[in-house]
């Protein structure tokens, strides 16, 4: 079969369609822009709720789609609607004509010196998750101290449901995520005081609850609901978060060692320009529109485009993955539709 | 001049001398109330004003030039300008001339003073003598033409107020246009009256060039009275809609003129100084055009000149919207030309409103506050002076704990001048009361003045650094701290550079500077920060800066304002910024800088960070 298969991204989204393809029995092109497969998962540590490491997930994927053919530090120059298919130029001078593009051009994190007031950017102690999970896995990060910890703070929902942050959407993953690394720096320095400010916590997913109700009784992660309002820090750079506990009605002040920041997902500058190149539409909330919200969420409006992942709003790694398969499934009827 | 009738009456002075009876009681009796709503203490500074040379010689001066000439309108606008003085100063001339020529050439006025003035050239012939009139004649036929031409630009004005510079205009009431409308009948009306006894009474190149050209018309007497008649009629029907149109503003200006220069303000939010500025308004609509919320055509009705209307109606759902509605920028009372306070009526309309419970904070111990910020101070009557140096007091407020690299900036910059400073509120304080003040809770934010004046007497400071205008200028108006110097960051940073305290190295960055509301016409304040950009890089304006700066759309003022609502008003703000294509924006308020930092596409700073970046110490 000799339909080209283009797939704009390789992350977790990009080559678990390739590796179904592939199984099918097309040889699709994976087209990533960074030096290597994964996208943000390969930054990861370890994945909730069972903890698998995310190395395993992306060293699994990896094998699986290596047949494909693979262009890395490669970006899309432009995009020409020819009659019925696509011309598509690479960065690398490589032009490769389509009839069928799958978007899988995931998300963007938040970037958390958009709220000033938590201080990142500013302040020495005050990191983000993605910070944090790179110091799980190489151990370096200055502002980390790696011994004596005796409170560490977790910020839920930064630049998430925050109207002011230009970012009305819930990020789905980061209230299990900061359960996860509350617990995982709980088991770091058993003696420290964990607390996870929070607005809502939605623990919607399969044993999300478990882990959250295991965080509280086996670890005693205290969890505050209520906003914080500001953070400064102390002359021994300490940094002190000002938050109101709701439930009791009281303003809480805590001097902490480390305050990581939640930063939700946003949509991708990247995906809007792949969206602008091929006059695909993009919805209210700046992630790409699909056709439609329920039966067609990996259909674009157009023809022969197809979306899989985070492109179209946050989602988890399962959910990432279940609709990679499910574009493998409908590009390749889309083809013998075609024949 | 010779009176033609032995009885010097005609029934048609009627219309006129009823409306203006009407009037001068009406404005009379509204003086007195004004004057008596006025708090005790208001009313005998009027009286001391109104006695002491100074103020009034000020009166005066402000009455010429405002009421008569409206020097503010020239300014803004050469065309508009013209337009209202040539009506207001020609007419106030016709009137003097008027009079001065009925003093001249009657004796034994007696009632007739109520109306010959202005229908002299009904009653009277010329005589052999009458030449040596010829320079009245001529002042009133020119004077005339002066006011015509006025009428002639306030029609095409109605049509086209761009011309004027002005985008959009008020949409006048039934009253405001039946009194627009006479007002307009009232000079042609005169000038065809006058044209018809040209050749008894005679006129000059107007007048009598008139009668000469449509000489079989208005040679014919019979046509003579229904002319004099419309035109008393005209100025009637003006004189008894007055009261009740805009053009109440005529009177109450040259009251409100001596009341501001008495230095007194708004306390009652309906009465006295604020019933005065109410009525004061000329409904021109400059305020229309300045107001940042008019991006939304949905806001236009929620202006400062709506406002006095729906206060002189008692349209109480109306004035609680308008009122809770507005950004609290200031820009209205900075274009108006009469002087309206469209923030302070507005915060007054707010402290009239009942509330069931408030905040309480007389049971704060403003002596344990002050521990945290008294280390100028062992002992309560021991000021540690290490040196003579300066003791400053960082207030950095809580829309700067909010924004903390002003805070992490301005400390940078303390220490590399020198400074010996200290925090009033690194580990949390009190709120400086100006948004309780701007949501019309007085008493809330007068108990905060007074806690706060209680921690900084206590401190041992003698200057108290701001770096939030917000803040800033409550300090200024509303806080009474003898012996302390309040100063805002961006004065106290000019200070620094120009005594050589930090030296600054220029680049070529290209600055554009935002006036913070609070700050420029709040408090004053344009020239400090532009010197200290000015002395790190190039200093580009906005295209409409300083006293027109437009509101970011971030303020604390408004009270119902959505915050989809302002994304306009701060795009707006933005795309007015970046005229001159500046590279950076720089501001001087925590509040503008987060508000602006959402939207802009390029970065906005605060001076702080700029001049923090550019500078070194300098020698001691």
């Amino acid at each position: 079969m000799k339909e080209n298969i283009v797939i704009i991204g390789g992350g977790i989204a990009g080559m678990e369609a390739a590796s179904r393809l592939l199984d099918l029995g097309y040889k699709p092109i994976i087209i990533e822009k960074s030096g290597r497969l994964g996208g943000h998962v390969a930054e990861w540590n370890r994945l909730f709720p069972d903890m698998t490491p995310a190395s395993d997930v992306v060293n699994a994927l990896t094998a699986r789609s290596s047949e494909a053919n693979i262009f890395l530090n490669t970006e899309i120059s432009f995009v020409n609607k020819l009659k019925d298919s696509y011309n598509i130029m690479l960065s690398n001078g490589i032009s490769i004509i389509t009839k069928i593009i799958l978007v899988t051009t995931g998300f963007s994190l938040f970037d958390a010196a958009k709220k000033e007031e938590y201080g990142y950017g500013i302040y020495d102690q005050v990191i983000t998750n993605k910070d944090l999970e790179h110091w799980f896995n190489t151990g370096d990060d200055a502002r980390v101290s790696n011994c004596g910890m005796n409170a560490v703070g977790f910020v839920h929902c930064v630049g998430s449901r925050d109207e002011k942050a230009r970012n009305s959407q819930c990020s789905k993953v980061c209230c299990i995520t900061a359960v996860k690394q509350a617990i995982e720096l709980k088991q770091k320095f058993p003696d420290a005081m964990v607390y996870c400010f929070y607005m809502d916590l939605r623990m919607f997913g399969k044993k999300y609850e478990d882990f959250y109700i295991s965080a509280q009784r086996d670890y005693g992660v205290r969890f505050i609901r209520g906003r914080v309002s500001e953070v400064s820090e102390n002359i021994d750079g300490r940094v002190i978060v000002k938050a109101e506990d709701t439930l009791s009605g009281k303003p809480v002040k805590v001097t902490l060692d480390l305050l990581v920041l939640m930063a939700g997902m946003v949509c991708n500058p990247d995906s809007t320009r792949v969206a602008n190149m091929a006059s695909l539409p993009v919805d209210s909330d700046g992630f790409l529109k699909s056709r439609d919200n329920i039966a067609d969420i990996i259909d674009s409006p157009k023809d022969g485009v197809f979306y899989a992942g985070a492109c179209t709003g946050p989602k988890t790694v399962p959910e990432t993955l279940a609709e990679a398969r499910a574009a493998a499934l409908r590009i390749h009827l889309y083809i013998k539709g075609m024949e | 001049m010779r009176e033609r009738f032995l009885t010097g009456y005609n029934d048609f002075v009627l219309p006129f001398v009823c409306g203006m009876l009407f009037v001068l009681i009406y404005c009379l009796v509204g003086m007195i109330r004004i004057i008596m709503q006025l708090p005790a203490q208001d009313r005998k500074r009027f009286f001391i004003s109104l006695v002491t040379p100074k103020t009034m010689a000020k009166n005066i001066k402000d009455i010429f030039l405002k009421c008569l000439i409206h020097v503010d309108l020239w300014k803004r606008n050469k065309l508009l300008g013209y337009m209202h003085s040539s009506i207001a100063f020609g007419w106030f001339m016709l009137i003097l001339v008027g009079h001065i020529e009925v003093l001249l050439y009657t004796s034994n006025l007696g009632a007739k003073a109520l109306y010959y003035p202005i229908f002299f050239r009904y009653f009277v012939a010329e005589t052999e003598s009458t030449m040596k009139g010829s320079l009245i004649f001529f002042l009133m036929d020119f004077f005339l033409l002066i006011v015509l031409s006025g009428i002639a630009l306030a029609m095409i004005k109605r049509i086209r107020s761009r011309i004027f510079g002005m985008r959009r205009t008020t949409n006048p009431s039934f009253l405001d246009l039946v009194g627009l409308y006479s007002l307009w009948a009232i000079f042609p009306l005169r000038l065809l009256a006058e044209s018809f006894t040209a050749d008894i009474s005679g006129g000059s190149f107007l007048t009598k060039s008139l009668n000469y050209v449509f000489t079989e018309f208005l040679s014919n007497h019979a046509n003579m009275l229904p002319a004099w008649w419309a035109y008393s009629c005209a100025l009637g029907v003006f004189f008894f809609v007055l009261p009740f149109s805009r053009y109440m503003h005529i009177p109450t200006e040259i009251l409100l003129i001596p009341l501001r220069n008495a230095g007194i303000r708004i306390v009652n939010a309906r009465k006295g100084l604020a019933k005065a500025q109410v009525y004061s308004c000329p409904g021109c609509g400059l305020c229309i055009d300045a107001c940042p919320m008019g991006v939304l055509k949905g806001n236009i009705k929620d202006t400062t000149v709506y406002l006095n209307r729906q206060i002189r109606r008692n349209n109480e759902a109306r004035i609680e919207e308008i009122s809770d509605k507005c950004l609290l920028c200031g820009k209205c009372t900075a274009v108006c030309p009469v002087g309206v306070e469209g923030d302070r009526l507005r915060i007054a309309q707010r402290s009239v409103r009942k509330y069931n419970f408030g905040p309480d904070y007389s049971n704060i111990d403003s002596l344990k506050e002050a521990e945290n910020c008294n280390k100028f101070v062992i002992n309560s009557n021991n000021i540690v002076s290490s040196s003579d140096n300066e003791k400053v007091l960082y207030f950095a407020g809580c829309m700067t704990a909010l924004t903390p690299v002003i805070r992490e900036k301005t400390v940078s910059i303390l220490e590399k001048a020198g400074i010996e400073y200290e925090f009033m509120d690194k580990d949390g304080g009190l709120c400086c009361g100006r948004p309780m003040l701007m949501a019309g809770r007085l008493e809330q934010a007068a108990q905060l003045v007074e806690k706060n004046t209680e921690i900084i007497m206590n401190s041992g400071a003698d200057t108290l650094l701001l770096s939030c205008p917000i803040c800033y200028r409550i300090f200024r108006e509303n806080y009474s701290l003898p012996g302390i110097e309040v100063i805002h960051h961006t004065e106290y940073f000019e200070r620094l550079v120009f005594s050589g305290r930090i030296r600054v190295s220029k680049g070529n960055t290209k600055y554009v500077f935002h006036d913070p509301c609070e700050l420029g016409r709040g408090c004053g304040v344009y020239e400090q920060p532009r010197n200290v950009i000015s002395a790190a890089g190039e200093l580009v304006e906005a295209a409409r800066n300083r006293k027109e700066s437009i509101c970011c759309g971030g303020s604390l003022g408004s009270l119902t304002l959505g915050f989809d609502k302002r994304k306009a008003m701060t795009e707006n703000a933005l795309a007015n910024l970046t005229a001159a294509s500046p590279d950076r924006i720089v501001t001087a308020c925590p509040l503008c800088m987060s508000t602006f930092g959402r939207y802009s596409d390029r970065p906005v700073e605060d001076i702080a960070q700029v001049l923090d970046r550019c500078s070194v110490p300098g020698r001691l």
